[in-house]
């Protein structure tokens, strides 16, 4: 059973049926986190870095930006039984396009946010598929955490 | 008969905008015609006033009471979205098959259109321009190209992909390279060819700004950065990817900052719900 996580989204589950599946990341990031033990994972697809340009916009849409998306993330996670010294991350997104320099790499400024985050709470990625000019689609299997990223007019990889 | 003989008898052979669509995008950029002419056109075509009264009427658009007639909702929703629905609508005949050649599923390519097109014209209002619905339309059909172009970057793509890869091409400069002609080209070829008018011509030839003389173009600029917001979020992206060029130069002369940009990201972001429901009812 697929749970697709939309554009400024997030699905979180531990039905071992579920493939949650994330579709076209650009510039977005898509976050994927998962509790072996627990069985929990999920993804986040973030659009922006900070909700600060918009809080409004931020109360109707946490989901969009990283700060207001990332934490959610998280808690609704551990609010499933995953602990935070088990949770395995991969990111994916944040491509560019060609000479998309300084302020105007969206991708490049979403990837930024979300490593300050972790920094700060102390937080490793264990792998990751960011920058480039790709986008990627992404898929986890909540059975097993397995990892599938796939590339327009390729075929589908396991992570 | 050379390749480009050939690539024009192609274009020839293509199912045509219908000709409501074209003669919409003859009145759009007409500012001599008027609302009745446009109703009066769409109630000519009776598939075209069902499925516009049937949007109308939809939660998607919600008016407080149900729109009778084209005419009807004309009044109650304005002529710039009447003939929107109307060229979105149509243009999903043309744009909405599979383009395997550049990586596109089934509704991929059509899907980025109608994005590249709600985003236009928001930038379009930043810009201040007047002529929005020309800007929703270039920024819906710039593409076109690719449907004629993606059987011959499918033959070559392995070449094209390598300059893009290792070359720092574009990946229209590639097309171009390897091909002798780039989607742009193809498209405003196409457009010439279903006899569009000069200046939508013009938009689907430098909608990535092929020429940097035309970096003052206001129009130009809207399409363009429409189209490369629409990249960066990813959605009906094909295996082109966002191999395509980012000019810092236009966002300083026409005023564009950062800010701007995430601005028009967060805006679609809240409504793309909505656009998306507009897809399940075209």
């Amino acid at each position: 059973m697929k749970q697709i996580v939309g554009v400024a989204d997030m699905k979180v589950s531990n039905n071992t049926a579920v493939a949650v599946i994330t579709y076209s990341l650009g510039s977005c990031i898509g976050l994927d986190i998962y509790d072996p033990v627990a069985r929990v994972g999920g993804i986040l697809h973030y659009m922006l870095p900070e909700s600060a340009i918009d809080k409004e916009k931020a109360a109707k849409r946490p989901f969009m930006f990283a700060d207001t998306g990332i934490p959610r993330l998280f808690k609704t996670a551990y609010a499933m039984g995953a602990k935070k010294p088990r949770i395995r991350i991969f990111v994916a997104g944040g491509a560019e396009i060609l000479d998309q320099n300084g302020f105007f790499n969206i991708g490049k400024r979403n990837y930024m946010a979300l490593k300050k985050m972790f920094f700060k709470n102390k937080v490793m990625i264990d792998k990751q598929e960011v920058g480039g000019n790709i986008n990627r689609t992404v898929r986890i299997e909540i059975a097993t955490g397995d990892i599938f990223m796939k590339t327009s007019g390729s075929k589908e990889v396991r992570i | 008969m050379t390749a480009l003989d050939k690539m024009i008898h192609e274009i020839k052979d293509l199912t045509p905008m219908p000709t409501v669509a074209s003669r919409l995008l003859e009145m759009v950029e007409d500012p001599d015609s008027s609302m009745a002419d446009i109703a009066q056109l769409i109630q000519y075509d009776p598939v075209m006033t069902v499925d516009i009264l049937k949007i109308c009427n939809s939660a998607y658009i919600g008016l407080k009471r149900p729109a009778e007639s084209i005419k009807d909702a004309v009044n109650m929703l304005g002529t710039d979205q009447i003939i929107e629905l109307a060229l979105v609508k149509s243009s999903a005949q043309v744009l909405s098959g599979d383009r395997k050649g550049y990586g596109l599923e089934q509704g991929d390519m059509w899907r980025y259109s109608v994005y590249s097109a709600v985003i236009a014209k928001q930038v379009a209002v930043r810009l201040g321009l007047k002529n929005k619905s020309t800007i929703f339309t270039a920024a819906l059909i710039k593409d076109i190209g690719k449907i004629i172009l993606e059987k011959y970057v499918s033959k070559d793509f392995q070449k094209i992909n390598a300059l893009v890869k290792d070359s720092g091409y574009s990946f229209r400069e590639a097309e171009k390279k390897v091909i002798g002609i780039d989607h742009a080209e193809m498209g405003a070829l196409i457009a010439k060819i279903w006899k569009f008018s000069p200046r939508m011509i013009k938009l689907i030839h430098h909608h990535h700004l092929r020429d940097e003389s035309m970096i003052d173009d206001r129009e130009i600029a809207a399409v363009y950065l429409a189209d490369c917001i629409c990249m960066m979020m990813g959605n009906g992206v094909g295996s082109d990817g966002l191999s395509y060029r980012f000019k810092d130069q236009l966002m300083k002369i026409h005023g564009i900052t950062h800010k701007d940009i995430t601005g028009i990201i967060a805006e679609f972001g809240l409504n793309m719900q909505e656009v998306n429901e507009l897809f399940k009812m075209v």
